[in-house]
């Protein structure tokens, strides 16, 4: 009993002692590379781990985010570099840093080598810098993240390249005090890319890092509109009598950079059209990818259609097959959307059912695939809200979403004609990017009533209507015969 | 009976009137539906979508309707109009329309059709006008016969001026007001056809619902007491008038009260007198009619004389004593400018402004109602040769809104439905006689011409024939209601036994050869009648305002939406209680497209302020800036036509705004001084006080260098404006939309310094150019 007692606490301290410094003995970085592609509102960072087993049959690798940069990172995916398929990743929050556990394709021996690659995608990751500025000027954005790439591994040497889409970087940080990891330098520029390091022995005591952790930022100038739709709500109907899902969506964006100084001046913009120089932080039109065979496309805001939109089709393929064009959708706001401003508008459009809509015929099964979005270029959604309006009937739903989804619940919505309002599926988002164009699956089955239910519910209608404007044309009504 | 043409002689009765109850449905059915279809072409052009300015404040109280039920919208004080005064809108409108929306869209959603409230908005006019066919066929059926009203109802169905009020989208109160004018006539009509208390009371309910939705129902109020007045003095009154009228008014009156808008009006204003002088006319003559019939007629003589007239007296001097005393409302503004038409230019002229309360010119006659206006006096004229009751209606009707169409451009629609129905009267009765197949005998024509006519009881050949050979109108009013259809009945039973093989003449009045001659040339102006309604309803009147179209050269349509692209500009990126000053035709639609707070709006009830919204427009920045800022105006919004030639700006509205100025404020606004030697110019010979005006400063600011040292041309004026351009110094450019139709200014904030912004400007401007130019500011020190 005794021994018991004692026991229990030595348990629990080695299960939850830093699991550095356990973790530690099993790999080693022989390098690890980060690459940084600054963007505006998207930042995408792909870390490539040289990986060598200490200890035998290991198969489980783990990879260090800290907190704040995971709170940035709204997608991430590990994979064994050059392979396609992304290896299976399990969260842990409970330490001082973020740990990814990624499972191994197979075993490693004692000294077995590996290249893993972590991809992620950062969103609100930069700021503008300064705030505001003039309808003439360039946009510079600020990006600011860690020198070193933590890991729970000892790393022998890693680098971190920053890389700009445009050429001129206007600053970035020297780091200091990394003498003692440098050979040749601690940082070094050619056009666009800002590479640090390489940087040798870098250990992993939370000493170290205290130490000589530090913040580094790039102000660099970005030559697109820096995009984010702050709320995105998606609403999927499915018509079975009518052979067609609609989908609409309505978009409130918003430019993220900065900030308009001063006044919009049409005449220095029709000028900056007119010599193409346009600035880099007006959004005048977008492109849009939209499935094939789109019919019915619409694009409206609070003050009616906003006609300055092109749409070109392609004809729909047949399903399950890979659809080589998209119909590409060219979309004008109203009004030009400089830094700080707002649009709001709804577009939508109808797709084939049959496109999107699969039947199993033994168990009468339907299944659904709605994207969660469609994409507009560079753009981060801060909220989405997807709803799947089923027919009206619909039972046995089952739904699974491509990525783990805040919320999902069911409710009814009641549309044209319906008795009893159709059920509806809804999911919620946040921090979506061009990386989650995923597809929501969603099952039901219809039973053949349910299709039946509206005709004959607007045919007893309008016969009971009939029947009572025959009976009362025959009924007199009068006191006294004429 | 010898027929001109063969008819088929084995239907029986029964069947004939059976088909002719389908073919009326069926043409009525189908004159809905062309009536609705024309009025779609701004649908169809360019979207469902409000037009102009008016329809975008019932929209938006429609919403607010619909998204918060009724009483909320009773109860709905408006602070954003009329900043700061703000609006109680539910005392101050006329609700008819927004609860006949409200009620359609709740029955919609009722059943489960999630209709947008917009699109019940546009479609409503449209779906009034059927209705509207429908009340003029009813209305002039009871005038001459069911062929007749069809013919109205088609003519009123695509009448362009009608349809100038009612196109999808132009949701106004018009909409629906016809369709309520002519079904309350009708029901007066049928009620004094009938001496029945319940169509009167139909016509009562109607009439509320018109008053309700229509600030017109004066219209009602007085035309109909006219009316019983011409048939009190024609000698025509009878228990059946009494009672129609006494029921439609008592009814109709205590219900139209009960619009908060009108509220006491109906016995307090000089409009509604008329109305309740012939009621209590037609009580003291009700009353001496019962004397009458009680005493002697020689005492009688004497009561009358002593009585009647001094009570009629006693009444009239009541009423001029009640409006002298006040305690009746003597005539508006509006009203007296009916019968002056010079009346609103010189006292009131925001009401002059309006380009809808000009005088009609005389082609716009025949452009809203074609080749109705040359049969529109043919048929009031045989509605003399009939003059039963209703025929005395529309005689007066007609010399009533002629005179009304005359004087203000708006009341053409008032007339456009008697002009249907005079006309379908007059065309009717050309084709009543044209088509009809019987023709007379020889030995008849003789007992025709020698034997005087008497009105017929059995429908005996002879008899039917020789009607037709003298008056043709005289049969329309012994015959019963089944008109020229019971006529065809009897002469297909009738030829049935008649021998075919009678003489047919081959020419002559009774030939096929006259007949066709006839009946081809009236169908030819039926066709080109059509074809003019769908030419000018497409392209006079189904233009949004809103959203403006042009034609490349090449054919191809070119939508310019600047009035949308700024208000919802306005609406998404600025803030939310940023006021708006801009001309009162905008407020409306800055309410309703950009939601913020406007000065002044369409509903232009306060002169005052609206004068200082023209002054402050028409006064030098530095006068301007601090009515400004009194008014927490942070922003201003003024529409400039010049660069693509679109004239309804506010350069070409500049004038009014002066002049309404000028009425509050004469000492500081006078109009000759935006005069160049009595010219109204822009350019370089502009007068100093247009110059200098807020209005020209905004339109042209920076207007000139668009023309990149070129000669900068005004499309609109057609003038050369100068190639330096005026300068702001309390306002900055905020924003102007795609082709510079709409330009938004900022107020500026008080300098931070606490300087004059004048100051500040040529400091801020004098720093950067101190090495440039070191004369003038020297020059200007010593000035």
């Amino acid at each position: 009993m005794a021994r018991r007692w004692w026991t229990l606490p030595l348990l629990l301290v080695s299960a939850l002692a830093p699991s550095f410094s356990l973790a530690g003995l099993a790999f080693e970085n022989t390098a690890i590379v980060r690459t940084i592609e600054l963007g505006g509102s998207l930042v995408h960072v792909s870390t490539t781990y040289a990986v060598k087993a200490l200890e035998p049959r290991q198969t489980t690798y783990q990879i260090a985010l800290s907190k704040a940069e995971r709170a940035k990172t709204s997608w991430l995916e590990a994979k064994v570099k050059g392979q396609t398929t992304p290896l299976e990743l399990s969260e842990d929050e409970s330490s001082t840093e973020h740990l990814l556990s990624v499972s191994l394709p197979k075993a490693l021996a004692v000294n077995g080598t590996l290249n893993l690659v972590l991809e992620t995608v950062q969103t609100h990751a930069t700021h503008p810098f300064p705030e505001q500025a003039a309808q003439k000027e360039p946009q510079l954005l600020k990006y600011e993240t860690d020198l070193f790439t933590i890991s729970p591994y000892v790393t022998l040497v890693q680098r971190t390249k920053i890389k700009s889409m445009a050429p001129n970087v206007i600053s970035y940080t020297t780091p200091h005090d990394v003498d003692s990891f440098v050979r040749d330098g601690s940082v070094t520029r050619s056009g666009g890319t800002i590479t640090y390091g390489p940087y040798n022995d870098i250990q992993t005591d939370t000493y170290f890092v205290a130490k000589h952790q530090q913040s580094i930022s790039v102000h660099y100038s970005f030559d697109y509109p820096v995009l984010e739709v702050e709320t995105l709500r998606r609403t999927a109907e499915i018509s079975h009598w009518g052979s067609n899902l609609n989908i609409e969506d309505k978009i409130h964006l918003h430019n993220a950079g900065p900030t308009l100084k001063g006044h919009f001046s049409r005449l220095e913009y029709q000028g900056q059209i007119y010599h193409r120089r346009q600035a880099p932080h007006i959004l005048s039109d977008f492109t849009l990818h939209l499935p094939p065979g789109v019919t019915n496309a619409y694009f409206y805001d609070q003050n009616g259609n906003v006609s300055t939109s092109h749409l070109r089709t392609v004809p729909s393929v047949a399903k399950g097959s890979k659809a080589t064009q998209y119909s590409v959708l060219e979309l004008r706001p109203r009004y030009p959307v400089l830094g700080g401003w707002n649009y709001s508008y709804t577009i939508g459009f109808d797709t084939p059912l049959q496109d999107s809509v699969g039947y199993d015929v033994k168990n009468g099964i339907y299944v659904v695939g709605v994207p969660v979005m469609t994409n507009i270029p560079g753009t981060v959604v801060d909220n989405a809200e997807v709803k799947i309006i089923l027919p009206e009937g619909a039972t046995n739903i089952e739904f699974i979403s491509p990525f783990p989804e805040l919320s999902n619940g069911m409710s009814t919505h009641i549309s044209y004609l319906d008795t009893a309002g159709r059920p509806a599926v809804t999911f919620t988002y946040k921090d979506l990017t061009y990386k989650h164009t995923g597809i929501i699956y969603v099952s039901y089955q219809v039973p053949v009533s349910a299709h039946l239910k509206k005709v004959m519910s607007v045919g007893a209608a309008l016969f009971s209507l009939f029947a009572f404007a025959f009976m009362a044309r025959r009924v007199d009504l009068n006191l006294h015969k004429k | 009976m010898p027929a001109a043409y063969p008819l088929p002689s084995d239907l029986s009765p029964a069947t004939v009137t059976n088909t002719a109850s389908l073919l009326r449905i069926i043409a009525l059915a189908l004159i809905s539906g062309a009536a609705i279809a024309s009025r779609l072409f701004a649908v169809i052009n360019f979207e469902s979508i409000i037009h102009e300015f008016d329809p975008w404040f019932n929209y938006r109280a429609t919403k607010v309707l619909a998204s918060q039920g009724f009483y909320e919208f009773w109860n709905w004080f408006d602070p954003t109009a009329w900043y700061p005064l703000g609006r109680v809108v539910g005392g101050t409108i006329y609700p008819g329309l927004m609860a006949t929306s409200g009620v359609i869209y709740n029955l919609l959603h009722a059943l489960n059709l999630p209709v947008d409230i917009r699109n019940i908005c546009v479609l409503l006019a449209p779906g009034f006008s059927a209705l509207t066919a429908w009340a003029t066929y009813m209305f002039t059926k009871e005038l001459k016969d069911e062929s007749a009203g069809l013919l109205a109802a088609a003519f009123i169905g695509i009448v362009p001026g009608y349809i100038s009020r009612s196109v999808a989208g132009s949701y106004d109160n018009e909409a629906i007001a016809i369709f309520l004018l002519m079904f309350t006539f009708f029901a007066w009509i049928k009620a004094l056809k009938q001496g029945s208390a319940f169509w009167g009371t139909i016509a009562a309910v109607f009439y509320f619902y018109m008053v309700a939705a229509w600030g017109g129902y004066a219209f009602i109020t007085n035309m109909i007491p006219l009316h019983a007045l011409v048939l009190l003095l024609m000698g025509r009154f009878t228990g059946r008038l009494y009672v129609a009228y006494s029921s439609w008014y008592a009814i109709g009156t205590l219900s139209s009260m009960q619009v908060p808008f009108v509220g006491f009006q109906p016995v307090r204003t000089s409009e509604h007198m008329a109305a309740l002088g012939v009621f209590g006319l037609l009580q003291i003559v009700a009353f001496a009619q019962l004397v009458r019939a009680h005493v002697s007629s020689k005492q009688f003589q004497e009561l009358l004389f002593a009585a009647v007239i001094s009570v009629g007296l006693i009444g009239f001097f009541g009423i001029v004593g009640l409006t002298y005393k006040g305690w009746i409302a003597p005539w508006t503004g509006r009203f007296y400018s009916l019968w002056d038409t010079g009346y609103a230019k010189k006292y009131i002229p925001i009401i002059a402004s309006v380009s809808e309360h000009q005088p009609t010119a005389w082609p716009s006659f025949f452009m809203d109602l074609h080749f109705l206006i040359f049969l529109f006096p043919a048929g009031v004229v045989m509605c003399f040769r009939t003059l039963r009751d209703e025929h005395v209606f529309v005689i007066i009707y007609a010399v009533v809104a002629s005179y009304f169409a005359g004087v203000m451009v708006r009341l053409m629609l008032t007339l456009t439905p008697v002009v249907c129905v005079s006309a379908a009267v007059a065309l009717s009765s050309l084709m009543d006689a044209y088509l009809d197949p019987s023709e007379p005998n020889v030995e008849d024509d003789k007992n025709g011409s020698s034997t005087p006519h008497s009105t017929g009881t059995t429908p005996s050949t002879a008899l039917a024939t020789s009607k037709k050979t003298k008056k043709n109108k005289e049969k329309e009013a012994s015959a019963p209601a089944g008109g020229v259809l019971g006529e065809l009945v009897s002469n297909v039973t009738s030829s049935a036994v008649a021998a075919k093989s009678a003489t047919t003449a081959e020419r002559g009045v009774f030939g096929m050869d006259t007949r066709l001659i006839v009946l081809l040339n009236s169908l030819g102006l039926l066709l080109f009648f059509v074809v003019h309604c769908t030419w000018v309803t497409s392209n006079a009147y189904s233009s949004p305002s809103v959203v403006l179209s042009s034609t490349s050269p090449d054919g191809s349509k070119n939508i310019i939406d600047d009035f949308r692209e700024a208000y919802h500009w306005l609406r998404q990126n600025t803030a939310e209680d940023a006021v708006v000053m801009s001309w009162w035709d905008y407020g409306y639609q800055i309410a309703g497209m950009a939601d913020r707070p406007t000065l002044v709006d369409n509903n232009t009830w306060n002169n005052t302020h609206i004068a200082t919204v023209g002054k402050a427009m028409s006064s030098p920045e530095d006068i301007a800036y601090p009515i400004l800022r009194k008014h927490d105006v942070s922003y201003v919004l003024i529409i400039f036509g010049g660069l693509i030639g679109y004239s309804g700006d506010d350069i070409n509205k500049f004038l009014w705004m002066v002049r309404i100025a000028q009425g509050v404020w004469p000492d500081e606004i006078q109009e000759p001084n935006y005069f160049n030697r009595g010219e109204y110019r822009v350019d370089s010979e502009a007068a100093p006080a247009m110059r200098d005006s807020l209005m020209y400063k905004m339109s042209y600011y920076r207007f000139a260098e668009l023309f990149g040292g070129q000669q900068p041309v005004d499309r609109v004026r057609g003038q050369h404006v100068p190639i330096q351009g005026p300068t702001l110094d309390y306002l900055e450019e905020a924003y102007t939309s795609e082709n510079w139709i709409v330009r938004i200014y900022e107020v500026k904030k008080d300098d931070v310094l606490g300087r004059d912004l004048k100051i500040a400007n040529a400091f801020d401007q004098g720093k950067k150019r101190k090495r440039t130019k070191p004369m003038s500011r020297r020059k200007s020190i010593s000035a």
